[in-house]
């Protein structure tokens, strides 16, 4: 529980943590595009060297890396099976023909990119938003970005906060789901044994005391709030201000660099008929 | 655990040196380590080997400066965490021989954790102090006799055991949740801070109501506070804590003996004995170390009578 409370954010002294997180969202959005472009084998060679090589400059430790990552393993393996089934070649010789479920090679290749593309996307995703940058920094980038919305009468200052409390909110609450959970078992609760249904029953005592101290932390934020005489986005200044540095805009330039490199090796694909498409 | 490790554990665990031990301690920790966040890096070691004996049938309070880990130790008491190392026994017995059973132990062991009043959730004041001992699986006349029971140690009045424990006052929640743990009769009863933030008052009432459980009931009850008036006042033993580590333990004259080294670890001391410790400085002296205002005043009636011979 605690792990969570905290939130995927891993401390660490690396370029990533301190690239403006504007950047990284941006970066981020190109980063799938460009998983999402990948056509041939070698392009996808090149998103597998860039997925290590973000790895690499993070200094995120691989073990923490691996437990996102082991979070979507099921809907991973899922997609590759199904992709090996689904996939068919009408003038080609089948690897493995029994009854209707014939396997062929493309089958094989389809599933392996596949896979490697989402493991891409949940590596390069996972460094660049929620391990490299705290959810108050995310939450201050994506106001940033969408302020243009703000004249099309979009209220993306009162998003943007309900955003900040939300996160600010989650360890807490979490905090204290782990406190009453404690307090019922201390007086015998008990949530891990017994039928669905009894077990179900059993979260009555954690859920109402939760409910009752999520309301009144709501009203006390409010009055909290309105005493500091809080009055939604108009003119209100920031005290953390972002501001560009020379290294995002190197990060920019290497990310558009490596989307432009997996473009031309889809162009050459294509030209000189490279083997293993999609 | 392979043998030799085994063996090299046991060994470790006999060769630890208990702080004020006891021939049959109702509770004993020995070498007990507890890391949060283990394997992360925001570990924090919260308790540092600790060995302890709690003595039996006796009111043991728990002081020390806010973070030195006393919330900490007593959730490992009914093994509501699990120490990251060493041994919590239980009138001699490892509480985690059988982890399966631990829902037992919590019966035994009745924890009253800090700011308890978020716990509540039932319609009504009894509902909710029965809730406790309706885990237990007891009879309906059983659990009716044990929440009065309960309700009338933390001096409830009787016209609010039909409302909801909503509609209370901090501190008649506070005593609601104090209840709920006592109407299951454990035979340990451990409180966190079971008066931080009351008036003096409502602290009076609630310390006189727990040692009134440890007298009539002869349960072992562990009382954390911050507050050493509390302490002297209610007190048997005294533990002290500093950083992740019991600095003493003993019985309350010897503790507040040693006034001076409760105040070199930021721990405040009773105000009455800290006047004794400044007339002491003046070359008066007193037959025993004084921390409760009771004392002081015979002790002081005692050194007139001396000084001026007879009558003031
Ligand atoms: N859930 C937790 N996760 C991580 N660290 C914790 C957690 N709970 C406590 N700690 C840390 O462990 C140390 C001991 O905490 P503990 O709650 O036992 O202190 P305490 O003596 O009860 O303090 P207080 O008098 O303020 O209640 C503290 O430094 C605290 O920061
Ligand atoms: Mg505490």
């Amino acid at each position: 529980m605690k792990g969570f409370a905290l939130g995927q954010y891993y401390p660490a002294d690396s370029v990533i943590h301190r690239l403006d997180p504007r950047m990284k969202v941006i970066a981020a959005i190109l980063y799938i595009v460009a998983s999402f472009l990948c056509k041939n084998f070698f392009a996808f060679v090149l998103l597998v060297v860039s997925a290590l090589f973000l790895t690499l400059v993070s200094k995120i430790p691989l073990k923490i890396l691996l437990r996102s990552i082991r979070a979507l393993i099921f809907i991973m393996i899922f997609t590759a099976v199904i992709n090996i089934f689904w996939f068919t070649e009408p003038d080609a010789e089948p690897l493995l023909a029994w009854k209707f479920i014939k396997i062929y090679r493309g089958g094989l290749f389809n599933a392996l990119f596949i896979l490697v593309r989402i493991l891409a996307m949940v590596i390069g995703t996972s460094i660049f938003l929620t391990y490299t940058t705290s959810p108050i920094a995310l939450t201050d980038a994506i106001e940033h970005l969408l302020r243009p919305l703000a004249k099309i009468k979009v209220p993306v200052h009162e998003f943007a906060m309900m955003m900040t409390i939300a996160l600010r909110f989650i360890p807490t609450i979490v905090e204290e789901t782990d406190k009453i959970m404690s307090a019922q078992k201390a007086r015998g609760a008990d949530f891990t044994t017994g039928s669905l249904m009894s077990r179900a029953k059993a979260l009555i005592p954690v859920i109402i005391p939760l409910f009752a101290s999520a309301f009144r932390r709501a009203g006390e934020l409010a009055t909290a709030m309105e005493c500091r005489c809080y009055h939604g986005g108009e003119g209100r200044t920031k005290l953390r201000i972002l501001r560009y540095h020379v290294r995002d805009f190197v990060a920019l330039f290497v990310i558009f660099l490596f989307v432009g490199g997996i473009i031309a090796i889809n162009i050459f694909g294509a030209k000189y008929g490279w083997v293993y498409t999609m | 655990m392979s043998k030799k490790k085994k063996l090299m554990a046991e060994t470790e665990l006999a060769s630890a040196e208990i702080i004020h031990p006891a021939e049959d301690p109702k509770l004993r920790l020995l070498n007990v380590s507890y890391i949060y966040s283990k394997g992360t890096p925001f570990e924090m070691k919260a308790l540092d080997s600790v060995s302890l004996d709690i003595h039996r049938g006796k009111l043991t309070g728990i002081i020390g400066h806010t973070g030195s880990g006393k919330s900490t130790m007593v959730q490992l008491f009914n093994g509501l965490t699990t120490p990251t190392s060493g041994k919590v026994l239980l009138d001699g017995e490892d509480i985690w021989a059988k982890p399966k059973e631990i829902g037992k132990i919590r019966f035994r062991v009745g924890l009253v954790m800090q700011y308890p009043e978020y716990q509540l959730f039932e319609e009504t004041v009894s509902a909710d102090i029965a809730f406790g001992p309706k885990n237990m699986g007891l009879s309906g006349e059983e659990i009716i006799e044990r929440v009065n029971e309960a309700a009338s140690f933390v001096g409830l009045p009787q016209n609010l055991m039909d409302q909801s424990p909503f509609d209370l006052s901090g501190g008649q929640k506070r005593r609601v949740a104090i209840a709920g743990i006592m109407a299951m009769r454990p035979e340990v009863l451990v409180l966190d801070e079971p008066a931080a933030g009351l008036d003096p008052q409502g602290r009076r009432a609630i310390f006189s109501g727990i040692k009134r459980y440890n007298r009539e009931t002869g349960c072992t009850v562990i009382i954390v506070s911050h507050s050493m008036e509390d302490m002297a006042e209610f007190c048997d033993d005294v533990v002290v804590m500093a950083h992740s580590k019991v600095l003493m333990a003993g019985s309350r004259d010897e503790i507040f003996s040693h006034a001076e080294k409760l105040e070199e670890v930021g721990l405040d001391i009773p105000q009455i004995t800290r006047l004794a410790l400044m007339l002491e400085k003046e070359g008066i002296t007193f037959p025993e170390s004084l921390y409760t205002v009771g004392y002081a005043t015979e002790a002081f009636a005692a050194l007139f009578d001396l000084g001026e011979g007879g009558g003031v």
